[in-house]
């Protein structure tokens, strides 16, 4: 659809400028509309940080709470599940939580306990298995079960296709889901308190 | 058509020109931008009364593309409706500026239409051959209201709830059916939540479809005769060599550029109301809307939007004692018509049995005021669709007419003005005596129409186009 | 049709006079403009300790007070009444039948209360503004108090102890629309015991009240006035350059 006129280059000059306008003008609308998609101020509000009493969580035992819709577990291992983490590693597909699912690998939680130092039995992980987004079972005691091997550490089993994680949430090889289950950033407020979504960084 | 013939363009020819080319081929693509407004010429002689034809196409655009956004984020249920517009002003990001850009929009698109309308019967342009692109767009006007009517309910405030209750309760007023027509448009015994959902469906839906249909048959029954211009003369009639009118031009580049300076005045306009006055007042966003709806607690005064004042003017005029002088207003048509029409006898005779009929229905024992007073609301609306009969001017524009009749449609104007103006205040008697000699004189100028459209010394009309060069 | 014309005759002749009919109520006095953040800050610490109790807000956030130069540590140490995140809505723990049982009615949500009261009398803000300085003491009342721009008001005077307690004066004058008959005119206040402001200090405290809750009703609207100038600037040179542009095409058509 071009015109096809004799244009002086007054009239160029005047056409460039006014598309060029124009287009600051379609632009900026469609960058506010566009804008209206981003998370909403409501939507951010829920998404806070969530603190969590661990006082009543025995050695042994398994806490889930919510964080930004998903299931946080926070499980404080007993010293015979400690030793299984460092044993069994050549049957894990990233045993030093190279890669990532969703979220960014705290710095302090890069070891096998993938916890923080302060706490290193409890670990705090996001339930929800790498593959396909369904949320594993607690398979924590150790020795032969339906649909485990022999060896059987203690972990999680996911039901929808079968993947496999260890009692530190890193996934076994030559399972379907392909990463770890990811470590939120998390902070100790004190002994016995701790917040998820937040940590000295700041909030996620 | 036959046999495909692809068009072949020689092998140096831009990638553009080889890609339209093939689209054109299977598709009128080109056909369609020429006919419609590449080559559509139109008269050179357009003044500022011509471009509220293209600002309400942008305003339509406006209000689908804001009013889709905030579908995303609006709430559709009585419990959390008002609660999802404080939602979008406070917490989506942007969400404000849209929401202001679609109530602002609502009221600047009447204010386009009517300027558009006013055109019209300024230059005649619903006269002969145009009759049918008037009454598209007099249905577009009829589903426009509706739109706005629907749209309103929304913000569950209590503006919204009870001017809801109030127009749904006015097909209660029909004989017979009325109070069971009123319950199934609401859904339930008073406006509530079923109400709000279906008013939702229509409004984000079902109208805008139908508008957007209407649309296109307003512009292609437009461009099948060609459009009137200032002067009210065909420009058809002169010819040139080319086979256009010799007194039209190219609406590309000429109204593209003309329109584009139009849209520029208009967003500045509209952004500064948007930006600086919202809430124009309580004219653009009631005040009254910010209190959540509550069906106990009516509020102490209800008006509709300002765009309906005129019209809910006439209504609220219509009372008992007013009756009487619309049963002798009646009278006296069937007698103006006998004495001076020159109408069949048949036709005569059957205008005079209707006019009895009306009079012995408008008498207290048989149907009350309240009944004729919603006649009269919707007779006030529809009666612009018989214009293109009712006006037997020789002259389409007022350019060529006698003075006075100018004076005659500044008068109508402030008559309409000044309906809309009472329709926003509380009927005090003087108020009310004032609206009923407008709504006389709203009528009158309609239904004598035919007569006086024809008195008086009209100018000569010119052959060809007056036009001052810029 | 004879009533009808001498109606109408009569009407015309009084139409000027028509034009300034009074809609009755008492006048608004107009809210003084208190735009500066720390005003603000003022008024919404006024409001979460005087206002929160009873009414809710329910539309505002507390961390969009971050807008008035709050921080988040700030309005959580300070502000944080109705609730333990600062994430939170602006709620009240009363519930609507306890508040209907106790006062007669349920205190209405804030939100945009100054938006709604605005009218041809005067501005919300304007509205606020007189009411919460014409409550007067009034045994007749179940609680003990009334208000002159809301007569019978179910709310108490929230403020009595900065106000202090006053009553308001009536004289019975004659009516002038109708001889014979008296009206009850208001005459003033006077202050039975005295409160712990002064009346200048207790009209600024309700001025940065009323301020915040002219911006809660619209937190947007600073951003939306800077943002207009810009973009009406930048669409009157649009225009300018559209008009040349245009200009440039139709000088050639004769």
């Amino acid at each position: 659809m071009s015109i096809e006129k004799q244009v002086d280059s007054g009239r160029r000059g005047l056409l460039v400028a006014t598309c060029a306008a124009g287009g600051v003008v379609g632009v900026a609308t469609a960058g506010a509309l566009v804008s209206t998609f981003q998370p909403s101020e409501r939507a951010k509000a829920a998404g806070a940080p969530v603190e969590v009493d661990i006082a009543d969580v025995a050695p042994g035992e398994m806490k889930v709470v919510e964080w930004r819709g998903k299931p946080v577990w926070i499980l404080r291992r007993t010293p015979a599940m400690m030793a299984t983490l460092t044993k069994g590693e050549g049957e894990l597909a990233d045993p030093a939580s190279d890669e990532i699912f969703q979220l960014p690998m705290p710095e302090y939680c890069k070891n096998p306990q993938r916890a923080r130092k302060e706490h290193p039995e409890v670990l705090v992980t996001v339930g929800i298995c790498s593959h396909l987004g369904c949320s594993p079972s607690s398979r924590l005691a150790a020795g032969p079960q339906p649909n485990l091997p022999n060896d059987w550490p203690g972990g999680f089993l996911c039901p929808c296709h079968g993947s496999t994680f260890d009692l530190s949430a890193r996934v076994f090889k030559n399972k379907p889901a392909p990463t770890n289950m990811d470590v939120p950033p998390y902070m100790y407020l004190s002994d016995t308190r701790l917040v998820i979504g937040k940590d000295e960084k700041g909030e996620a | 058509m036959g046999a495909y013939e692809e068009t072949k363009l020689p092998a140096d020819a831009p990638a553009s020109a080889k890609a339209l080319a093939w689209v054109d081929d299977r598709f009128p693509l080109s056909k369609l931008w020429n006919d419609q407004w590449g080559k559509y010429y139109a008269p050179k002689n357009f003044n500022v009364w011509y471009l509220f034809g293209s600002l309400s196409m942008l305003v339509l655009v406006l209000q689908i593309v804001t009013g889709i956004f905030l579908t995303m984020h609006y709430k559709p249920d009585a419990a959390l409706a008002f609660g999802s517009v404080e939602y979008i002003m406070r917490e989506v990001p942007w969400g404000w500026l849209v929401r202001y850009m679609h109530s602002t929009g609502a009221s600047a698109f009447f204010i386009v239409v009517y300027l558009h309308m006013a055109r019209s019967l300024m230059y005649g342009s619903y006269r002969k051959p145009r009759e049918l692109i008037w009454l598209f767009g007099f249905a577009i006007f009829l589903c426009l209201m509706a739109e706005a009517f629907f749209g309103y309910l929304l913000p569950w405030g209590q503006m919204s709830y009870w001017g809801a209750q109030v127009i749904v309760n006015l097909f209660g007023a029909i004989p017979v059916i009325g109070p069971d027509l009123s319950e199934w448009i609401r859904g339930d015994y008073v406006v509530s939540d079923a109400t709000l959902n279906r008013f939702f469906a229509f409004h984000v839906i079902a109208l805008p479809l139908v508008i957007l249909g209407l649309v296109a048959a307003h512009l292609i029954a437009l461009h099948e005769v060609g459009s009137n211009n200032p002067d009210g003369i065909e420009v058809k009639q002169h010819l040139g060599e080319d086979g256009h009118p010799l007194d039209a031009i190219p609406s590309h580049p000429y109204y593209t550029t003309k329109d584009l300076f139009g849209v520029s005045v208009f967003l500045l306009l509209f952004s500064a109301v948007v930006f600086f006055a919202p809430e124009m007042g309580g004219y653009f966003l009631e005040y009254n809307n910010f209190l959540p709806a509550d069906s106990m607690k009516t509020p102490p005064h209800i008006a509709p939007t300002w765009y309906f004042t005129p019209f809910y003017s006439v209504l609220r005029a219509t009372t008992a004692d007013f009756m009487y002088v619309v049963m002798a207003a009646v009278a006296a048509m069937v007698v103006f018509v006998w004495l001076k029409s020159k109408l069949a006898y048949r036709t005569k005779v059957a205008i005079a049995v209707i006019g009895i009929v009306l009079i012995v229905g408008m008498l207290p024992q048989v149907l009350d005021a309240k009944f004729w007073g919603v006649v009269l609301f919707g007779s006030s609306v529809v009666i612009l669709a018989f214009l293109p009969w009712l006006d037997h001017s020789p002259a389409r524009s007022l350019r060529y007419r006698p003075s006075w009749h100018s004076y005659l449609y500044i008068v109508f104007a402030l008559v309409f003005v000044t309906l809309g103006y009472l329709g926003t205040q509380l009927p005090t008697p003087a108020f009310t005596i004032i609206s009923q000699v407008c709504t006389l004189a709203y009528f009158a100028f309609f239904l004598l129409m035919p007569w006086w459209s024809t008195m008086g010394t009209f100018k000569p009309l010119p052959t060809r186009l007056t036009f001052t060069p810029h | 049709m004879k009533v009808f014309a001498k109606k109408l005759i009569a009407v015309l002749a009084l139409a000027p006079g028509l034009a300034f009919a009074a809609e009755g109520g008492y006048p608004l006095d107009r809210a003084p403009e208190r735009n500066d953040l720390a005003s603000l800050q003022n008024g919404a610490k006024i409001f979460v300790n005087y206002c929160l109790n009873c009414h809710s807000a329910s539309a505002m956030r507390y961390n969009r007070l971050r807008d008035l130069g709050l921080s988040e540590e700030q309005i959580k140490n300070n502000l944080l009444f109705s609730a333990d995140k600062v994430g939170a809505m602006m709620t009240t723990a009363m519930r609507p039948d306890d508040a209907r049982a106790w006062f007669g009615a349920v205190p209405p949500d804030l939100s945009v209360i100054a938006r709604a009261k605005s009218s041809p009398a005067g501005s919300g803000a304007d509205y606020l503004y007189t009411y919460l300085r014409t409550f007067y003491k009034d045994d007749t009342r179940p609680t003990g108090w009334n208000n002159m721009v809301v007569p019978n008001v179910a709310m108490p005077h929230a403020m009595w102890q900065q106000q202090g307690i006053r009553a308001a004066k009536f004289t019975d004058q004659p009516d002038p629309h109708e001889p014979g008959k008296t009206v009850h005119a208001f005459a003033g206040f006077e202050q039975v015991e005295p409160g712990t402001m002064s009346a200048q200090d207790f009209d600024t405290a309700t001025a940065d009240l009323v301020a915040y809750l002219s911006w809660m009703a619209e937190p947007a609207q600073h951003t939306r006035k800077r943002l207009g100038v810009v973009v009406l600037i930048f669409l009157s040179i649009f225009s300018f350059l559209a008009w040349r542009l245009n200009e440039s095409y139709w000088k050639q058509v004769k």
